[in-house]
């Protein structure tokens, strides 16, 4: 169903005039792949998400959609392949989760086109997609968190763009909230082959969930790859400044990082007993 | 996989429902201000048989009536139509783009600064006619851009631009005040109107430009009309659905200032008519769908039912300024306490 489209970033810098938070990023989104952007508080790796969606503009540099600059593209055309769903989206007073859903039409609209029944359909999809279908009257504010989650999410997909990018869609939830939301993810990519990038603050769930791995530190990108490559302790030891042990997550065979705090550890790794 | 495509079921969505109330809520609206609009040409210190109003407004002469009804009834009910339009209109652009009830164009100083502009243009530069409205426009867009500017207000209004509004519109009104008793030549009811409002003795050849702002202004609303709905979800979800945000902004500024300073540069600041529309319309919609031309309808009911009331209903005749003040003000006061409990936005 996707058409793969190419979002690659080419010697970006980002930030501020002054004061840069990117320099000379480079990096490919892989096609129909989940991609995870993980790294310290500060990293950067919100202002990576939020300039490749242009909603920041580069102090140099570009990001190509198709080898396209996002920049010159018109809006509405880009909006048609690239959603995002931002930190904390705000949902006017009173509206309900279709309406609210109903939004992500929106680029799909023109001043002289009507709503028809491929946004019925896209709309009625995204709600059974995200299972909130029986909340589909309900207002905004009187959901949960994770179905509010959720219901941005529908709103998203009802966009139905090939691309997805999401800043930290699981902050906030619960633990279930967050897997549940993950897993929704994973739905749609391999439903529907959309490729995904999302910053996430939990390493392990990132792991677990995504592809390919993008950790950010010190104004660049320090490694990216698959999960089982990247998410070592060295890298946790150099991105999070933090000694940690990685096993193997067993449920999904996946990495896990486990923490070396001061206290509470019952058995030092050799190696840093030595040191 | 929950993402198959599996539909067929018909949609249940309630997209239809409330649809179906914001057309029922508009019918009802457009049939109050039809009403209205008769009532004020029907009955005054006297009333007329409307089979009289009708035969004077197609030009034949009944008894009279056709002096009191094209003379001074149809320019005054036509006045106050398309000036609360207007200022309804204008009103909840600004407190929808802004998120914020309060941040409506007679709060955060625009009417003031139209209605100063204008007395400023007829009273010191003896000005008339278009060219005082124009006066008023761009008085109205400089105030408009101090605003934004001193709150360094991009996106959403905080408080910061309200008080700032509050300020510059106590200032304006102040100057306005001043260029009043500079001029000895006015009287009460003139002077009431530039501060408050009114629509008494108005003229078809003032109510033209008012028409002519709305449909211009109007209808670059009516363009940006979705995309300052998708604004509402905030800046950075606005671009992520295509829409961009400042441009957005930019139209829909110019819109409401244009709005609202025409018709106040004929009318006066007619006290919280812009600012009551909006929140009275999305209450009666229960959603956001429809807000502008509910919100204009409101406003269009509210001048003509203060005026209609001002002028036979109350013991004393009012302007219809002072009428919509005496509404107005209490909701203020309501809104302020809501909006300190939970930031109410429109």
């Amino acid at each position: 169903m996707s058409l793969d489209h190419r979002l690659e970033a080419q010697n970006l810098c980002a930030g501020y005039e002054k004061q840069a938070i990117l320099e000379n990023v480079s990096l490919t989104l892989p096609a129909g792949k989940i991609t995870a952007i993980v790294g310290g508080n500060a990293s950067g790796k919100s202002t990576l998400l939020r300039t490749l969606t242009r909603i920041l503009p580069t102090v140099s540099g570009s990001v190509l959609l198709d080898g396209q600059s996002v920049h010159t593209m018109p809006s509405r055309k880009l909006a048609q392949i690239m959603g995002l769903l931002p930190q904390s989206p705000i949902a006017p007073e009173g509206i309900t989760v279709a309406d609210l859903v109903g939004r992500g039409r929106h680029p799909h609209h023109s001043l002289f086109t009507r709503w028809g029944s491929a946004d019925d359909r896209a709309v009625d999809q995204a709600l059974r997609a995200t299972g909130i279908e029986k909340l589909a009257e309900r207002e905004i504010d009187t959901l949960s968190g994770g179905q509010r989650q959720r219901a941005w999410i529908a709103m998203a997909l009802a966009q139905e763009t090939d691309l997805l990018l999401l800043d930290e869609p699981t902050t906030f939830l619960d633990v279930s909230h967050q897997i549940e939301v993950l897993d929704l993810l994973v739905d749609m990519n391999t439903g529907r082959g959309t490729t995904i990038a999302m910053v996430l603050h939990d390493l392990n769930l990132a792991a677990r969930y995504a592809d390919h791995l993008i950790a950010v530190a010190d104004r660049g990108i320090y490694a990216e790859g698959p999960p089982s490559e990247i998410l070592t302790e060295s890298m946790v030891k150099a991105v999070f400044g933090l000694e940690s042990r990685i096993i193997t997550d067993p449920v999904s065979g996946t990495p896990s990082m486990v923490p070396l705090g001061r206290h509470k550890v019952i058995s030092r790794p050799c190696s840093r007993k030595i040191a | 996989m929950s993402i198959a495509i599996t539909h067929a079921a018909p949609r249940t969505v309630p997209r239809r429902r409330i649809n179906r109330r914001s057309a029922l809520v508009l019918c009802l609206l457009g049939g109050g201000v039809i009403f209205l609009f008769a009532l004020t040409l029907t009955c005054g210190r006297g009333c007329l048989a409307p089979s009289a109003v009708l035969s004077a407004l197609f030009g034949h002469d009944s008894a009279g009536a056709s002096f009191v009804v094209n003379d001074l009834r149809f320019p005054r009910a036509a006045m106050s139509l398309v000036t609360g339009l207007c200022f309804g209109l204008g009103g909840v652009a600004f407190q929808v783009m802004l998120r914020n009830p309060l941040a409506s164009p007679d709060i955060v100083g625009i009417s003031a600064s139209a209605g100063a502009a204008a007395v400023f243009a007829i009273v010191i530069l003896s000005l008339n006619g278009w060219i005082v409205s124009l006066v008023a426009v761009c008085a109205g867009l400089m105030v408009a851009f101090t605003i934004w500017g001193l709150s360094s207000g991009r996106g959403g209004a905080g408080g910061r631009l309200i008080l700032v509004g509050i300020g510059i519109s106590a200032m304006l009104d102040s100057v306005t005040a001043y260029i009043i008793l500079e001029a000895p030549e006015w009287d009460r009811v003139e002077a009431l109107r530039w501060l408050t409002g009114s629509v008494n003795g108005a003229q078809l050849t003032e109510v033209a430009p008012v028409f002519a702002a709305l449909v211009v202004f109007g209808g670059m609303l009516a363009v940006a009309a979705r995309d300052l709905d998708v604004l509402r979800l905030g800046d950075d979800t606005a671009r992520a659905l295509g829409v961009g945000a400042d441009k957005t902004r930019l139209v829909v500024t110019l819109a409401a200032v244009g709005l609202v300073a025409f018709a106040t540069s004929a009318s006066g600041p007619i006290a919280f008519v812009a600012f009551l529309s909006g929140p009275i319309a999305a209450r009666l919609l229960g959603s956001s769908a429809a807000i502008l031309p509910a919100a204009a309808l409101t406003g269009a009911i509210l001048v003509l039912a203060g005026d209609f009331s001002g002028q036979f209903l109350l013991p004393a005749r009012l302007p219809v300024g002072v009428v919509t003040g005496a509404v107005g003000a209490p909701f203020l006061l309501y809104l302020i306490v809501r909006a300190n409990k939970n930031g109410g936005s429109l």
